[in-house]
């Protein structure tokens, strides 16, 4: 097999893994501070990203446009979902506050990926913007792989940024360590929440846009990217930015390999098997999700 | 400054705390003193807001303040070293100390405030970018007061602030306590050991199954009959 | 006497309905036959799904994926000309085998974890079905050869139905059903009750695993059809779940109930709405998760209805009332041992426990003999609950030794510790909330080294309650219970483990001096009659006075002081660490003089 084709997959690899680290990021901040594991992250992408193409094909909007867009009405519908569906759940007893929200979170889910396939149609669907594409030898990038993978930096480094040096970062990363801790400290608690909910969603309206310019998105592909989401916070750590990233771009190269060596189609199995394997060989490694 | 009238406080079906009554003035250090599970952590959390009433009210600085959320109460002046100090483990000493600040009044002089804390604990300014979950016991203690006094509050619930400290630094932060005291930050102490609270305070209160059972100076409750019956289990 | 008339209620109207069930296929048409059909899968998936949710506590979303593999290993089966019987056994085995490797990953995580990577597995599954297409024909999925099966299916459904509920109500009453719902409860206090927790969990797997296959091979049947979305599609896989839950999670009729509300409104929605139904089922699953996640039987005003109780009362409601009233002995039914004064029990050298940078337990060494009454005190934080966790190996420890008897603790679980003989209490009080008082006291029994069965336990129990004075409160069940009662509650649970070595932790603290009495007589009755050796954490030291051979002080996680009650109190060490510095206050030492 040619070097290039090897390089030219691992690129390819690196971006869509630096995607998922998104979308994880927003899941891992909202389950942090939050505790709910929102099984309609995935989906709010594969919303996102149905709309962008829509208003792009109508409009031609430039995409950080579509980005400047989308947010606003994703910060809205994280902070409503929250108030109005899953709040409300936290005055009832364990076990019933656990199968609610997954019943909530999960019935969202299956609401959003119906509406969106009725109103816009299952089919796949992108961004056709085509920037110039260059070439490094028989390797040939685009310049959209290039402004993505900047976007994915930046938004990285500004995440990285916003949790140490604001004080809603900073409050975000006191609630997941310690949630009665930062109550003392004046953070009001279901504010905060409510708050990180909607950022969460926003981080996903950055990721939708960045996703729909290189890969084509459908209604129904988002509860594949949360599992993948899901994968990664085990891999990488709950509110563990770098160690996401990296589980992230660990799995979209390995999803990218599995496609070279074997077949393109056992790709999106890839991470709920790791996930298993992560289980079977670290019992006590990965200590998340025990009750402390 | 304080008052509490007659409070109840429910955890989940079962009442933690009955009817507990005490009042603090300005400038005065109390004891809040009692068995384990007599109720005095949670009469704590009540003050601060963290539990909800079910009987009774409080006010404080002469407003009612039954109900109000917790960063209400720490905007309004109240500050919490809470039981097992609730530090942020992963997050540097320093960053801990911010945290502190929250509230809108506080973080105008949160440069200030960190001076302040680390001539009180010049422990902390040298290992301020540790993770205070790497810190000893008693440091962790001291950035756990730290972050208390960064919120600039003027009334200081302590509860059981020696818990895992080396007796070394026990001395140290009755030091550093005292210091507070002395400018003028009302204080309510809970701790178990009763010789070392009623050395520090003025009065105390003592809680015995979720009420006020007791109360007086310090010296006339050690001379109290019922007190040394009651609370040292030793006739 | 109301309890047992609505009883015999529930189960007229649970052979009544049966008797109904079982004529359709003779009277009704093939539309009203396959409607049954349908609602009798769901019940068999429901109730499947509801013995590892409702008794056990874990939420699997994942269960649907058992059907599907069932359904497929059944086809497949019949495809290469197996007879009917012969694929169904090959499709149940296939399918617990699976279940079987999977728990091993799936049970280390709890919560929503858990629930989250179960229903990874179903995009898991689908992917397999599509893409081993030499097994399963991929996409186009299977066909099976054309037959009317369907007075046959429904037969078979029907019956697997009636297993399914016979089961359920037999579990309850079985060691098995009482180890599901102390993991319920809690599961590190089910193992220090001796219960060991991973083969539970794998064979209550195996077990819903099993009905799921069933349920999936009869459907197949049926329709002569399987393909990848019908079996493994998110939309249809969380019906079942939604139905156990409308009904009510953990009750007997909740399943039942959920299934029938919803199949009926899932058939409405059929046939009066062509498009958006998933949309509606998405609808209908986040407004049960919003508004009733507890299940419509829990509902106060379905409660209230009178004709509608017996189908809500919860598990200590249907209690069996034949055990509580056994007469007491008046005696505690625990083995006598002689007391070796000269004999170790507890054993340990160097034994540390850390947490992070904090040493909760620092080299500590212990000797204990046989039938003393050991004080441990020390402030709080000290280590003293830290050394309980440690020995009944809630934690392992980070180094040192530990043994009993003799014979080392290092690096046993914890319910082979509990069988060793190591029983204890906890600082604040761990009953198994949803059980009765009597059903708390015997589980350990049922589950000591050669346990009692369930009902012999029972009624054994009732002597241990009436040593605590609890019997008022038999059938109450233990979340109702004041501060008091549940520790009296814990030390008898406690005693029932029938311990070499006891742990109290901090029993007397809120009691009025009566009951402290009563405590201290019950601790030296314990050692004095089976020569069981107690280890007490007190602060109140007139209790203590009262019984301990010794004292242990701990300080830092170290051991500072060993000796007589009142030559501790002497030492001038602890005085400064423990009841504080004696220099700072002139009239201290008066007050311990």
């Amino acid at each position: 097999m040619p070097i290039e084709v090897l390089i030219q997959v691992l690129i390819g690899g690196v971006l869509l893994g630096g995607l998922y680290a998104l979308v994880a990021f927003g899941l891992s901040l909202i389950y942090g501070v939050v505790r709910i594991l929102n099984f309609a992250h995935g989906t709010l992408l594969a919303v996102g990203g149905v709309a962008a193409s829509l208003a792009y094909a109508a409009w031609q909007w430039h995409p950080v446009w579509l980005i400047l867009a989308l947010i606003p009405i994703f910060v809205v519908f994280g902070w409503l979902f929250y108030r109005g569906l899953l709040q409300p759940l936290e005055k009832r007893n364990h076990f019933e506050s656990t199968v609610g929200t997954v019943l909530v979170t999960v019935g969202a889910l299956l609401m959003l990926s119906d509406l969106t396939a009725k109103l816009a149609g299952p089919t796949q669907k992108n961004i056709p913007l085509r920037f110039e594409s260059f070439e490094i030898g028989e390797i040939i990038i685009s310049m959209s792989q290039v402004w993505i993978l900047a976007g994915i930096a930046l938004l990285t480094i500004a995440m990285h940024f916003f949790l140490r040096r604001t004080w809603f970062g900073n409050a975000i990363r006191a609630v997941t360590q310690d949630s009665v801790g930062a109550q003392i400290c004046g953070v009001h608690s279901s504010r905060m929440k409510a708050a990180t909910f909607a950022f969460g969603s926003a981080i996903v309206a950055v990721a939708a846009v960045l996703y729909t310019l290189s890969f084509p998105v459908d209604p129904y592909m988002g509860f594949g990217l949360t599992v993948k989401a899901f994968t990664i916070i085990i891999l990488g750590g709950i509110g563990n930015l770098l160690g996401a990233l990296l589980a992230g771009l660990f799995l979209g190269v390995a999803e990218g390999m599995t496609g070279l060596f074997w077949k393109p189609e056992w790709a999106p199995a890839i991470s709920v098997i790791l996930l298993l394997l992560i289980l079977v060989a670290f019992p006590n490694g990965f200590r998340i999700g025990k009750r402390q | 400054m304080l008052s509490l009238n007659q409070i109840a406080v429910d955890h989940g079906a079962l009442r933690a705390l009955w009817e507990v009554s005490l009042e603090v003035r300005t400038g005065e250090c109390v004891g809040l003193l009692g068995a384990n599970g007599a109720g005095k952590s949670t009469t704590m959390g009540a003050i601060i807001g963290l539990y909800p009433l079910a009987a009774g009210n409080m006010t404080y600085a002469g407003i009612t303040h039954t109900g109000r959320s917790t960063s209400e109460n720490v905007a309004a002046g109240i500050a919490l070293v809470p039981e097992g100090r609730r530090l942020f483990t992963q997050m540097s000493v320093r960053d801990n100390l911010v945290m502190g600040a929250y509230t809108p009044s506080a973080r105008q002089a949160v440069e200030q405030s960190l001076e302040k804390i680390y001539a009180l604990f010049p422990i902390l300014k040298d290992k301020q970018q540790q993770f205070a979950g790497e810190l000893s016991g008693g440091q962790q203690q001291m950035v756990a007061i730290g972050r208390a006094l960064m919120s600039q509050p003027k009334l200081l619930l302590l509860d059981e602030p020696f818990i895992g400290v080396a007796p070394l630094l026990v001395d140290e932060i009755i030091v550093a306590l005292r210091t507070i005291g002395q400018q003028g930050v009302t204080m309510l102490l809970v701790e178990q050991n009763i010789h070392r609270a009623l050395s520090f305070v003025q009065r105390a209160y003592v809680i015995e199954n979720g009420r006020t059972v007791l109360d007086g100076e310090a010296a006339q409750l050690l001379a109290h009959p019922e007190f040394s019956k009651k609370f040292l289990g030793l006739e | 006497m109301s309890a047992a008339l609505s009883l015999r209620g529930g189960t007229a109207l649970a052979c009544t309905g049966l008797a109904a069930a079982a004529c359709v296929p003779m009277f009704g048409n093939a539309y009203a036959t396959t409607f049954v059909f349908t609602i009798l899968i769901a019940y068999i998936l429901a109730q499947s799904w509801d013995w590892i949710a409702g008794e056990m506590g874990y939420v699997n979303l994942g269960h649907y994926c058992f059907y599907g593999i069932g359904a497929y290993a059944f086809s497949i089966a019949l495809v290469a000309k197996y007879p009917v019987l012969l694929a169904l056994l090959f499709c149940v085995a296939f399918t617990a085998i699976v279940a079987m490797l999977l728990s091993f990953p799936l049970f280390r995580l709890k919560g929503d974890y858990f629930a989250f990577a179960t229903l990874a597995l179903l995009p898991l599954a689908e992917i397999l079905a599509y893409n081993l297409s030499d097994i399963t024909k991929g996409g186009d999925g299977i066909s099976l050869p054309p037959q009317s099966v369907l007075s046959i299916a429904y037969w078979g459904a029907l019956g697997v139905c009636v297993v399914a509920a016979y089961l359920t109500v037999w579990l309850n009453r079985q060691h098995f059903g009482y180890a599901l719902k102390s993991i319920r409860n809690d599961e590190e206090v089910a193992e220090v009750m001796g219960i060991r927790i991973f083969p539970v969990k794998l064979r209550v797997t195996v077990l819903s695993a099993s009905f799921a296959a069933l349920a999936g091979a009869l459907q197949s049947w049926q329709l002569s059809y399987v393909d990848p979305p019908t079996v493994f599609g998110l939309n249809v896989a969380l019906v079942p779940v939604a139905m156990a839950l409308l009904g009510g999670s953990g009750l007997l009729w909740g399943p039942i109930i959920g299934v029938l509300l919803l199949a009926c409104m899932q058939q409405w929605l059929l046939i009066n709405l062509k498009t958006l139904q998933t949309t509606i089922y998405g609808a209908v699953i986040l407004l049960i998760g919003r508004f009733m996640p507890g299940g419509i039987l829990r509902a106060p005003w379905i409660r209230r209805l009178p004709w509608l109780h017996a189908l809500t009362r919860e598990h200590h409601e249907r209690i069996d009332s034949s055990t509580t009233h056994a007469a007491v002995q008046g005696h505690l039914p625990l083995p006598k041992r002689s007391i070796h004064r000269e004999q170790p029990v507890l054993q340990c050298q160097g034994l540390t426990m850390a947490f992070g940078g904090n040493i909760a337990v620092n080299q500590i060494d212990l000797r204990l003999m046989q039938g003393e009454i050991i004080g441990l005190i020390g402030a709080n934080g000290s280590g003293k609950t830290t050394l309980f966790n440690c020995i009944s190996k809630v934690y392992e420890p980070r180094s040192g030794s530990l043994s009993l008897d003799g014979t080392s603790l290092i690096g046993l679980r914890r319910d082979e510790v509990a069988h060793l003989g190591v029983g204890r209490t906890y600082q604040i009080p761990r009953p198994f909330g949803d059980l009765t008082v009597q059903e708390n006291i015997a589980i350990p029994l049922m589950f000591k080294h050669q346990g009692l069965a369930p009902r012999e336990a029972l009624a054994r129990a009732r002597e241990f309650i009436a040593y605590v004075d609890l019997e008022p409160h038999l059938t109450e069940r233990a979340d109702s219970l004041s501060l008091q009662q549940k520790k009296a509650l814990e030390f008898a649970r406690a005693l029932a483990s029938e311990p070499k070595l006891l742990l109290v932790d901090e029993v007397a603290s809120g009691l009025t001096p009566i009951e402290i009495n009563r405590f201290v007589r019950h601790i030296r009755h314990v050692r004095d009659e089976f020569g069981i050796t107690v280890i007490w954490v007190e602060h109140i030291f007139s209790a203590l006075a009262q019984v301990v051979d010794r004292v242990i002080v701990l300080e830092q996680g170290q051991c500072i002081a060993d000796g007589s009650l009142q030559s501790v109190i002497a030492d001038e060490r602890v005085l400064r660490t423990y009841l504080g510095s004696a220099a700072q206050l002139p009239n201290a030492g008066s007050t311990h003089a």
